[in-house]
């Protein structure tokens, strides 16, 4: 790389820009690492030799020193951007994106709850007075009717290649499913909070019951969403399936099954929702990708 | 990003590209806009499918003694997106010279 301020080895301004590459190559993704640096080298290369006396207009008007702070965070904003955008694009549909983004809005309504009591004591307070007084009646049942009115499908599942790692892909789903839930009610009761303060002073007495029918939609939505979206998910990674794509004709139906294949985006396997259930198709079907057949294929 | 929703500055660099300027230097130097505006937004517009990248033949730059660079063209969306975009800023084709010599 010294190559490129061999040139202007003792200009400050080079030196800069030596600083900052390594900074900013480092904050690239590792599989555009490569590119990138052998983009920027030929840019800056060509920044210094072609053209020197034409250098662009929103660089040349300053002096060398602001030329190079504004090549320097060029650099770092290029990188940056890429950062961002992986972990926009890792993060999208995944389950610690999943958790994240509930565990935000919690504390946003916890926030938004403290302000409206005014004070931290009486938040706390109407918290345990509302969650132990009245919440729990309706969640504890409501955890049980959807547990009995709609179990977590038993995916039939084609896997053979067992995940060896520290937790079994069975123990990490429940344990993504189980903080989705908790994670799901606490939103749902702190929002309910925020949502009965005007209609309190609207009715007075008479929210109580409001309240009361408002957690039984809460703790019902809220648990159906926890539900079905563990059921959209990859078995292996816990990400969102993606891709739906109509596989098979309805008419047809007797000597091949039809309906929908989602898949994961990671390419850990397909989950085959039939159209029609049958006796020989009753749930959805979890196939697992064989990683040997995954490697050909890429 | 819609091409109903294309900012000012990505108009320009959109401009840019389909007058023939197709590295990042280039469009710095025709736009006059800082290297932390141009690259991130040519990254935005390549994941947006309105630009795709290709590498020089290192011979054509080992002839100019030179490292190879990265051109960006239009694809067909971005084409469509940069028509869109100077009906809604007419004045950007009168910003930019047309390249006279392509570098393809």
């Amino acid at each position: 790389m010294s190559y490129l301020f061999a040139k202007s080895a003792n200009d400050s301004s080079a030196r800069l820009r030596e600083w900052t590459f390594p900074i900013a190559e480092r904050l690239v993704p590792p599989r555009q690492r490569l590119d990138w640096a052998r983009e920027w080298r030929a840019e800056l290369w060509q920044m210094q030799h072609e053209r020197p006396g034409r250098r662009p207009a929103g660089e040349s008007s300053r002096g060398a020193l602001s030329q190079s702070l504004s090549l320097s965070y060029g650099l770092l904003a290029d990188a940056a951007w890429l950062r961002a955008d992986w972990l926009r694009a890792t993060a999208r549909g995944s389950a610690v994106g999943c958790l994240l983004a509930l565990s935000f809005y919690c504390l946003l309504c916890g926030v938004t709850n403290i302000l409206l009591a005014g004070s931290w004591h009486s938040f706390l307070h109407q918290f345990s007075e509302t969650f132990l007084g009245g919440f729990l009646f309706v969640a504890i049942p409501g955890l049980f009717i959807a547990a009995v009115t709609y179990p977590p499908r038993p995916l039939r599942s084609d896997v053979q290649h067992e995940h060896r790692g520290h937790l079994s892909a069975r123990t990490r789903r429940n344990m993504f499913l189980g903080a989705k839930v908790l994670l799901t009610l606490a939103l749902g009761f702190l929002s309910s909070m925020i949502a009965i303060v005007p209609i309190r002073m609207q009715i007075g007495r008479y929210s109580d019951w409001a309240q009361l029918m408002m957690w039984a939609l809460v703790v019902t939505v809220g648990l159906r969403w926890a539900l079905l979206n563990q059921e959209q998910r990859c078995q292996k990674c816990l990400r969102l399936l993606s891709q739906p794509t109509r596989v098979g004709r309805p008419s047809y139906n007797f000597l091949h099954w039809s309906g929908m294949e989602l898949a994961c985006a990671d390419g850990h396997g397909l989950l085959h929702v039939p159209e029609m259930r049958g006796s020989w198709c009753w749930y959805d079907r979890w196939v697992e990708q064989d990683p040997v057949g995954l490697s050909l294929q890429i | 990003m819609s091409p109903g929703k294309l900012s000012h500055t990505v108009a320009i660099i959109l401009k840019a590209l389909s007058l023939g300027y197709q590295f990042g230097f280039e469009i710095m130097e025709v736009t006059g806009f800082p290297s932390g505006t141009v690259y991130p937004a040519l990254r935005r517009l390549e994941r947006d499918g309105f630009v795709s990248s290709n590498w020089e033949a290192e011979q054509d730059a080992l002839k100019d003694q030179r490292p190879a660079r990265r051109y960006y063209l239009l694809t067909k969306a971005g084409r469509e997106a940069e028509s869109t975009a100077t009906k809604r800023y007419p004045l950007v084709s009168r910003l930019l010279p047309e390249k006279l010599v392509k570098t393809l």
